[in-house]
C-alpha cells in the first residue's frame, strides 16, 4: 500500500514538474476551452431573457454560474482518450508499460492526477475573469464547498474509467471511431455538458440514471451552484464511488482479456 | 489558370482513387456524420422544448443554420483542414522545402495536395438539412436567393481559408501553432447559431477575427430572406482584402523560412 | 538442468496472416472468402543459459530474436514450447518476475523527454519499490561508472543521442534486475559511445553476476561482450556455442594476407586472390591446406611477413544464411 502511495506521489510531482514547463500551450487550451460552455451559456441566456428572466429556473445569473463552474469541473475530468489507447499500442508504448510490475492505469491516474493539479491553479485567475464578465450567482454553503472539492476528484475517476474501459477495446480492433463518436454524443446528452440536467425532458432525466455520465459533470457542478439537501450532496458522492468501483471490474475484466489478446499478437 | 485547375484536379483524383479502396471508410463517416447531425438536432429540439424562437429565428430558420454549418464544416474538414494540418507540420519538421522547390506556386501547391473523400458526406448530410429547412419555410423561395446564397457561401469558403492559411502561416514563427488551431477551431462551433445572439464584443470576433459569421450565418441569411443590401458587397469586400493579406503573409513567412536544422 | 536461469524447450511462436493479392479483383474476392498463410516465426527453439551468461544473438532481420526476446521477457505469448525464466512463467507477467528483469530496445524510451533523468530515475524507483537507500547507492555507482554526473540535471532532450542512450540504460538497471534483455541497445551510436556502452554492460556483469541476452546487428558487440552466441534463421536455431566455434564450424577458410620485400609475383596457383596490390596480396585458401600452402609460399616468395587469419565473423555469418535459404 504504502509502495502505491509512494509511486502515485512520485508520478504526480513528475507530471506537474513536466506541464508546468508547458504553462503556456495548457493556457492555450484551457481558453479554448472556455468557447464552449460560453456559447451554450449565450443561448441559454438568450432564451431566459426571451421567456422573461429565467428558464427552467435559471436565471442569466445561475446559468453564468453553471457554466462557470463547467469550465473547472470540465478541466477535472479530461482523460485519456480513447483515440490516445489506440495511438500508444500502434506506436509501442504499450509494451513499455507492460514490462513494470505496476499497472498501466496507475500510470495514467496519477499522472493525470498531477497534470489536474497544474490546470487547477491556471484555471483560478480565467475564472476569475469569466465571473467579471458574466456575474454569475453563486452562494455556496462550507458543505457545498467541501462536497463538490471532493466530487470533482471523483468525476475525474468516474470519467477516466468509462474512456478507459472504451480504449481498453482498442486492444481487439481499431476500426471503432464510429462507437467513440457515439459515446461521447450520448455523454454530451446524458452528462450535463450540454444543458444543467434539470432542462432536459423528465423521461431523459430517467434514463440519465443508469448511465455514469451525469456524474462527471451535471453532479459535481450542481453539487456547488444548485440547492441541494445533505443527504443528497453525500448520497450524490456515494453514487460517484459506486460507478469508480464499477468501471473498475469493466477495466479489469477487459483489460484481462484484452492483454491476452494483445499478446497473442504484440506489437 | 488552367495549368492550376488541370494540377487540382490531379490531386483530386489520387485522393479518391485511393479513398475509394476503403469503402467501409464511407459508411463509417457517414455514421459519424448521422451522429454529428444528431446530436446538432437534439440540442435544437431541446432549445424548443423551452421557446418557440432564438433570437428572432424561428425553428426551419435555425435548421437552415444548422445545415449550413454542417455542409461549411464538410468543405473544411475535406479540402481546407488537411491541407493546412500538412503544412503545418511540414513547417515544423523543416520539410516544406520540397513544396516550396516545385514549379508550382508555393501557396497553390500547399493549398490543394490533401483532399478527405469522404468527409464530403457532411456536405451531403448538410445539403439535405438544408432542403427539408427550405421547404418547412413555407415561402417562396426564389432563385435569386439560391443565388445569393451560393454566392455567399463561396465567399464565406475563401475567407475560411484565408483566415486558416494566415493562422498555419504563423508556425513560420511560432513553432507551436497546435493550440492556436485549437482555439480556433472552438470558435468555429459557436457558428451553430445565429450571430447575432452572442454579445457584441464576442460578435465583433467572430466577424473579422474568426469568419465564421461570413461563413455560416450570411449564407443562412440568404437562405432565410434576411440579407441587407450592404451584407454581401461588404462580404466580397472583406473577402478581396482577406485574400491579399493572406497571399501578404505567405510571402512574407516563406521568405525567411530555412528549414529547420538539417 | 534445474538450475538455469532460462529454460527454453521447443519455443514456438506462429502467426496467421491474411494473403491476399493486388487487384481489384482479388480484393472484391478477399471480401468474401479469407485466406490465410501461417508464418513461423519461432519454429522449434530450445536452449538453456545458466546464471551469469553473457549470450549473443544472432541472425538476419526477421529471423526470431526480437520475438524471442519479447517471449522471454512476457510480452508475447509463445504459441507453443516451455519457457521458464528466474523460475517463473514469463507470459504470467508476475509482479516479482519483472522486478528481475529488464527490456531494452534501442529505439523505445521510457525517460520523460523535459526533465532531467534524475527525475525520471526517481520514478523508476516508485515503479519498482526500491529501498531509498540501495536506489541511491546504486544510481550513484552507475552515473560514476558512465561518468554522466553534469549530464544527469539536464532535460533529455538537450541531451545528446548518444548521451540519451546512456541515460536510457542507467533507467532501465536501477533496480539490479538479474536478468537483462538488450535488443539492439547500440543502434545509431557512434563508436566510441557503442565502447562506453559495452564495458558498462561488461562490468554491470561482472560486478552482479547478471544474466545478459543481447541481441544486435554489430559484430564489434557481440566479439566483445558475448562468450556464447545462438544464430537464429527463419524462426529455427542455427547454432548454439563459443563464438569461435562458429567460425570454425562454418567457415571452410582462412585468410592469408602477405607483405612482399619486393615486386609482386602470380599468387593464383596458392590460392583464391582477394585483393593484390603493391606489396600486399590477400588469399582465400581451404582452411585444412592452410599448413602446406604457407610453407610453401614462404619457400617460394620473398616474404617479408604473413598473417593466417579467420574470415570476419561477418562473413562466416553471411555464408551460414546464404546456405540455409539455398536449403529452406
Amino acid at each position: 500500500m504504502k509502495r502505491y502511495i509512494d509511486f502515485y506521489l512520485t508520478s504526480m510531482k513528475i507530471a506537474i514538474l513536466e506541464q508546468f514547463q508547458y504553462r503556456a500551450q495548457n493556457y492555450f487550451y484551457m481558453v479554448g476551452v472556455i468557447v464552449e460552455p460560453t456559447i451554450y451559456l449565450v443561448v441559454w441566456s438568450t432564451i431566459a431573457n426571451q421567456q422573461g428572466g429565467s428558464v427552467g429556473g435559471y436565471t442569466p445569473g445561475a446559468l453564468a454560474a453553471y457554466y462557470i463552474v463547467w469550465t473547472l469541473v470540465r478541466q477535472m475530468n479530461i482523460v485519456f482518450t480513447p483515440y490516445g489507447w489506440e495511438d500508444r499500442i500502434q506506436h509501442g508504448r504499450l509494451s513499455m508499460e507492460l514490462l513494470r510490475p505496476l499497472h498501466p492505469i496507475h500510470n495514467d491516474v496519477s499522472y493525470f492526477a498531477g497534470w489536474k493539479v497544474v490546470m487547477i491553479f491556471l484555471w483560478i485567475p480565467i475564472g476569475a475573469g469569466l465571473a467579471l464578465i458574466f456575474k454569475p450567482a453563486l452562494d455556496p454553503t462550507w458543505l457545498q464547498v467541501i462536497v463538490f472539492t471532493i466530487a470533482i476528484w471523483g468525476a475525474y475517476l468516474v470519467r477516466t474509467m468509462i474512456y478507459a474501459v472504451l480504449g481498453l477495446i482498442t486492444l481487439w480492433t481499431t476500426r471503432v471511431s464510429a462507437m467513440f463518436e457515439l459515446i461521447f454524443a450520448l455523454e454530451l446528452i446524458l452528462s450535463g455538458r450540454f444543458v444543467p440536467m434539470t432542462l432536459m425532458p423528465e423521461w431523459v432525466q430517467r434514463i440519465a440514471y443508469y448511465f455514469p455520465f451525469q456524474w462527471t459533470f451535471y453532479f459535481p457542478i450542481n453539487a456547488l451552484v444548485g440547492h441541494l439537501g445533505t443527504t443528497e450532496l453525500l448520497s450524490g458522492l456515494g453514487m460517484q464511488l459506486l460507478w469508480i468501483l464499477i468501471g473498475l471490474v469493466f477495466v479489469r475484466i477487459v483489460w484481462h482479456f484484452g492483454v491476452r489478446h494483445f499478446s497473442a499478437v504484440g506489437n | 489558370m488552367m495549368k492550376t485547375l488541370t494540377l487540382i484536379w490531379s490531386y483530386l483524383r489520387i485522393d479518391i482513387a485511393n479513398e475509394l479502396q476503403y469503402r467501409v471508410n464511407f459508411f463509417i463517416q457517414l455514421l459519424q456524420s448521422f451522429i454529428a447531425l444528431a446530436t446538432g438536432l437534439i440540442g435544437l429540439w431541446l432549445v424548443f422544448n423551452h421557446t418557440t424562437t432564438l433570437a428572432g429565428w424561428t425553428q426551419p430558420e435555425l435548421l437552415a443554420v444548422m445545415g449550413v454549418y454542417i455542409l461549411v464544416n464538410g468543405i473544411i474538414q475535406a479540402g481546407i483542414q488537411p491541407n493546412m494540418q500538412r503544412l503545418m507540420n511540414e513547417i515544423q519538421d523543416g520539410t516544406l522545402d520540397f513544396a516550396l522547390t516545385k514549379p508550382v506556386d508555393g501557396q497553390i501547391l500547399v493549398s490543394i495536395r490533401e483532399f478527405r473523400f469522404w468527409q464530403l458526406t457532411d456536405v451531403l448530410v448538410g445539403l439535405v438539412v438544408l432542403v427539408i429547412a427550405v421547404f418547412r419555410l413555407q415561402e417562396q423561395f426564389a432563385p435569386l436567393q439560391a443565388l445569393a446564397f451560393t454566392f455567399a457561401l463561396l465567399l464565406g469558403g475563401i475567407m475560411i481559408y484565408c483566415f486558416w492559411l494566415m493562422l498555419t502561416t504563423t508556425a513560420f514563427w511560432l513553432i507551436r501553432v497546435w493550440e492556436l488551431v485549437n482555439l480556433f477551431q472552438g470558435l468555429y462551433a459557436a457558428g451553430r447559431w445565429p450571430i447575432s445572439i452572442y454579445p457584441n464584443w464576442l460578435r465583433f470576433g467572430l466577424t473579422f477575427l474568426v469568419p465564421v459569421a461570413f461563413a455560416v450565418t450570411v449564407p443562412a441569411q440568404a437562405l432565410t430572406n434576411r440579407l441587407t443590401m450592404m451584407t454581401l458587397p461588404g462580404a466580397l469586400g472583406l473577402t478581396i482584402v482577406l485574400m491579399i493579406l493572406a497571399r501578404l503573409i505567405w510571402r512574407l513567412g516563406v521568405r525567411g523560412y530555412s528549414g529547420a536544422s538539417a | 538442468m534445474i538450475n538455469s536461469i532460462i529454460q527454453v524447450e521447443h519455443l514456438a511462436k506462429h502467426y496467421k496472416v491474411p494473403v491476399r493479392e493486388a487487384g481489384l479483383k482479388a480484393a472484391t474476392r478477399s471480401l468474401f472468402k479469407r485466406s490465410y498463410k501461417t508464418i513461423k516465426a519461432v519454429d522449434d527453439i530450445s536452449f538453456q543459459i545458466e546464471p551469469g551468461e553473457v549470450v549473443g544473438f544472432l541472425g538476419p532481420n526477421g529471423a526470431g530474436k526480437t520475438t524471442t526476446l519479447k517471449m522471454l521477457s512476457g510480452l508475447l505469448f509463445p504459441t507453443g514450447g516451455k519457457l521458464d525464466v528466474l523460475g517463473f512463467q514469463p507470459s504470467r507477467r508476475q509482479a516479482d518476475f519483472l522486478r528481475q528483469i529488464t527490456l531494452v530496445m534501442g529505439n523505445r524510451s521510457q525517460l520523460a523527454w523535459d526533465l532531467p533523468a534524475l527525475d525520471s530515475f526517481d520514478l523508476q524507483r516508485a515503479i519498482y519499490g526500491i529501498p531509498r537507500q540501495d536506489f541511491e547507492k546504486t544510481r550513484n555507482e552507475f552515473i560514476e561508472m558512465l561518468e554522466i554526473k553534469d549530464l544527469v540535471q539536464k532535460p533529455i532532450r538537450n541531451l545528446s543521442l548518444g548521451e540519451r542512450m546512456k541515460m536510457e540504460i542507467v533507467g532501465s538497471l536501477l533496480h539490479r534486475p538479474k536478468v537483462l534483455f538488450l535488443d539492439e541497445p547500440t543502434i545509431g551510436l557512434d563508436v566510441t559511445m557503442q565502447r562506453r556502452i559495452r564495458n558498462f554492460i561488461a562490468e554491470y556483469n561482472q560486478r552482479t553476476g547478471a544474466t545478459v541476452l543481447l541481441t544486435s546487428h554489430y559484430m564489434a558487440d557481440v566479439e566483445a561482450l558475448c562468450k556464447r552466441v545462438i544464430v537464429i534463421h527463419n524462426g529455427k536455431l542455427l547454432f548454439d556455442g563459443a563464438l569461435s566455434g562458429l567460425v570454425d564450424r562454418f567457415s571452410a577458410f582462412k585468410t592469408i594476407g602477405v607483405t612482399l620485400e619486393n615486386g609482386f609475383g602470380s599468387f593464383s596457383k596458392y590460392g583464391e586472390v582477394l585483393n593484390q596490390d603493391a606489396g600486399h596480396v590477400t588469399l582465400r585458401i581451404p582452411r585444412e591446406m592452410t599448413p602446406e600452402i604457407t610453407a610453401r609460399i614462404l619457400a617460394e616468395q620473398p616474404v617479408d611477413d604473413l598473417t593466417v587469419e579467420d574470415p570476419p565473423i561477418e562473413d562466416v555469418i553471411e555464408k551460414v544464411f546464404a546456405q540455409n535459404s539455398a536449403a529452406a
